[in-house]
């Protein structure tokens, strides 16, 4: 399903992944921890080509993007496209457009991608609101929603295009404890439903209930992944364990 | 507290100081004697317009750092008689009178004409030349060769010269006014006007010369040029009377105006010149006749508001596409775009209206004024609404982009669906303000004979010498319209911000 080998990417001389490979089958959720700036988050960057990697290859659902340069004609933006309409991404700080609502914040691309017809559209974004708890709020802007309510439509907004699979970059990192849970629980059900994602968090707990798979990132490198019990009971390297007593000091996250 | 009266004379000291830098060159102090103050300094400041000059006082062609030309010449001869030197300060001609009135010189020494109009607020004294007034055309026109054959036709003038006096009486006539000279006869060459009315002087320097273009019929409406003095300098009045006078006796003046190629039988009349007195217009007398004045006006409002609306249309449009190219297309593009905003925004609107106007017929494009007047308007705030819209959409957060791409759309996409909508809402404040800017600049181009409301304004004050009366009435016609486009934006500006949610 996804496959990406040797990955690369530096900021000028600062090099941030030193060559990543990492191989998912469908149904798959895996969950990347690890210290701020261990290069976790431009990973799942990289994955949805926000960033274009300095070297390596990234493959989802059969289809390929090298890195080394942005795309330089029409055939390789068309294929960077591709890429990205299989992977849904959700941002830390929501990105939903303000100048919608939340029912046009989901049926805008939809439409201008794929060219759905708006009834066809609404009804899709309806269902997938419906989904995430928030049928009432169609027609409120963004402004008018809390942070947790911004974010369930950020993934509402992700899903209506279909993904194969979903990158979560943080998604409850700018929310208040009390907000955080309403996200979680959208993004269980995801889970339970059998989509394949990428979260990028610091909630260890949820990624010990939820995750299929753990890597734990440091210093740009995958340094130990496993199975959730095994990352999280019975870590392998001195770096994991401090990093997970860490973690449990600032309260869970 | 015992300081204060020190801080007091040091701020009066400092004022002092700093006093000469905003009053005017020549200080009016009230000594009723002006001839003494220009002996005490030893310099004759002679007031005139080098720029398109000729043959008055203008650049000399061999050595364009001095300047030549009869009026030159007969400065100096004047101020030698007077025991002093000659020194020109440059002014634009049709401000002449009020810069004179303000102090910046001594006297006016560059063709008025002893009309009644230019003697409201100086006064003239006798003649120095007898100047006519002659018809120019192109070389393959045959007839107009009087005023009347004038009438129904294109016909340039200089800005506030007794020509445009003689032919904005005259009904019928298309008039054009032109800030200089030689830009009505570049204009009568690429026929975009059928005959200029110049006087003599002019006539005999530019166009006798030039193969393209002829003298018309015979001069006509002969007319006096005398120097403008202040009102209450009389001693100098009846000095430079004196003075002329003699020059006019030992054929000084003969040998000057030979020497430019101007003497002619007519110039025996100077001395059968005699003062008539002057009925002088009551101030603000305009105000009371506004059923007659106020027609003209609104007319020229109407151009005003025509011009502005258009070429905001054009800068608009232009600035999106220049913004477009400069954000997103490759680099060679990208980098005339910017190029485009820099070069616009770094040289003076006048320029570029003289460029399109008087500058691209010679390479083929002409515009008529109106379309060079909106589209040097237009492309020049081209460049600041693209400078507007710019700040508008880099101050879109850089998750909006990355949201847009990540849900598979398109540049061009995110750009119209995304970035575009929000960006209208930031713009919209600072594009309202360019267009009432836009608004009251639009007055710049009556450089290339537009006549719109300042023009008008112009004209009318020209004949009437009401600057106040008329001036009062402009400004409410400016400020009655703007105003409204202030409210307008006011009020689209807490539109938006009641629909932002944000």
């Amino acid at each position: 399903m996804i496959t990406v080998e040797n990955l690369i990417k530096s900021y000028r001389s600062n090099r941030v992944l030193h060559g990543i490979d990492h191989a998912q089958e469908r149904g798959e959720a895996v969950f990347l921890i690890g210290p701020s700036g261990c290069g976790k988050s431009t990973f799942l960057r990289c994955l949805n080509q926000l960033e274009i990697a300095d070297a390596g290859r990234i493959t989802i659902d059969g289809v390929s993007v090298e890195g080394g340069r942005p795309p330089r004609n029409g055939e390789e933006r068309e294929r960077q496209r591709q890429l990205r309409l299989r992977a849904g991404m959700v941002f830390q700080s929501f990105n939903l457009f303000p100048h919608l609502t939340a029912l046009e914040n989901i049926t805008l691309s939809p439409q201008v991608v794929h060219g759905l017809a708006p009834a066809e559209a609404e009804a899709r974004a309806r269902a997938l609101l419906a989904r995430v708890g928030l049928a009432a709020k169609a027609d409120a802007y963004p402004g008018q929603l809390s942070g947790g309510q911004q974010q369930r439509v950020a993934i509402a907004r992700a899903l209506a295009m279909e993904p194969r699979v979903m990158l979560f970059d943080e998604p409850t990192s700018a929310l208040d404890p009390e907000l955080r849970d309403e996200v979680l629980q959208v993004m269980r059900g995801l889970a339970e439903d059998g989509m394949t994602m990428i979260v990028v968090t610091h909630e260890m707990q949820f990624a010990r209930d939820m995750a299929t798979r753990v890597l734990f990132f440091d210093a740009g490198r995958v340094a130990e992944s496993g199975p959730p019990e095994q990352i999280f009971s019975a870590p392998q390297l001195d770096r994991t364990r401090e990093f997970l007593k860490r973690s449990a000091t600032v309260g869970g996250r | 507290m015992s300081s204060l009266p020190a801080v007091g004379r040091r701020a009066s000291l400092l004022l002092a100081c700093l006093l000469p830098i905003f009053t005017d060159t020549v200080s009016r102090a009230e000594t009723n004697d002006p001839l003494a103050v220009i002996r005490a300094r030893g310099e004759l400041l002679w007031g005139a317009d080098a720029e398109g000059g000729a043959p008055y006082v203008y650049p000399d062609p061999e050595h364009p750092e001095n300047l030549i030309g009869f009026e030159y010449d007969l400065a100096d001869a004047l101020a030698a008689r007077m025991g002093v030197k000659a020194r020109m300060v440059q002014n634009q001609w049709e401000q002449l009178i009020p810069a004179l009135d303000r102090g910046n010189f001594d006297i006016i020494l560059n063709g008025l004409e002893i009309t009644p109009e230019n003697q409201q607020h100086i006064t003239l004294s006798r003649p120095y030349y007898v100047y006519a007034q002659q018809i120019v055309v192109r070389r393959d026109t045959g007839g107009l060769a009087r005023m009347a054959d004038l009438v129904g036709r294109p016909v340039g003038v200089l800005a506030s010269s007794a020509a445009q006096r003689l032919l904005q009486r005259a009904p019928g006539v298309d008039l054009r006014i032109y800030p200089g000279n030689v830009e009505s006869l570049r204009d009568l060459k690429a026929r975009r006007i059928e005959a200029a009315l110049l006087d003599l002087p002019i006539a005999l320097h530019y166009a006798k010369p030039d193969p393209a273009l002829k003298l018309s019929g015979t001069p006509f409406a002969p007319g006096y040029y005398g120097i403008g003095v202040r009102r209450a300098d009389t001693n100098l009045l009846a000095e430079l009377n004196r003075q002329i006078a003699a020059l006019a006796a030992d054929h000084t003046l003969e040998q000057i105006y030979r020497k430019y190629g101007l003497w002619d039988e007519r110039q025996a009349d100077l001395g059968n010149y005699h003062a008539q007195t002057v009925q002088k217009q009551a101030a603000i007398s305009t105000i009371r006749e506004w059923r007659k004045y106020l027609p003209p006006l609104l007319w020229g409002a109407v151009t005003t508001v025509e011009l502005s609306v258009l070429a905001m249309l054009v800068a608009v449009a232009a600035g999106l596409v220049v913004v477009l190219v400069r954000l997103y297309a490759p680099p060679p593009f990208s980098w005339l775009a910017r190029a485009y905003v820099e070069v616009v925004r770094g040289t003076p609107l006048l320029i570029q209206l003289f460029l399109i106007y008087y500058g691209l017929p010679e390479i083929g494009i002409k515009f008529n004024a109106f379309a060079a007047a909106v589209l040097g308007l237009g492309l020049n705030y081209a460049a600041s609404e693209a400078e507007n819209y710019r700040a508008g959409l880099q101050a879109i957060p850089r998750g909006q982009t990355e949201a847009a791409l990540a849900l598979g759309m398109t540049r061009a996409q995110t750009l119209r669906r995304v970035l575009i909508p929000q960006a209208v809402r930031l713009v919209i404040p600072p594009v309202t303000n360019d267009f009432i800017a836009m608004f009251k600049d639009s007055s710049i181009v009556s450089v290339i004979t537009m006549v719109e409301l300042t023009k008008v304004y112009g004209m009318l004050a020209m004949s009437t010498y009401d600057y106040i009366g008329l001036g009062l009435m402009t400004a409410a016609i400016y400020f009655l319209l703007s105003y409204p486009a202030s409210l307008g934006a006011a009020w689209l500006e807490r539109r938006l911000a009641q629909n932002d949610h944000r």
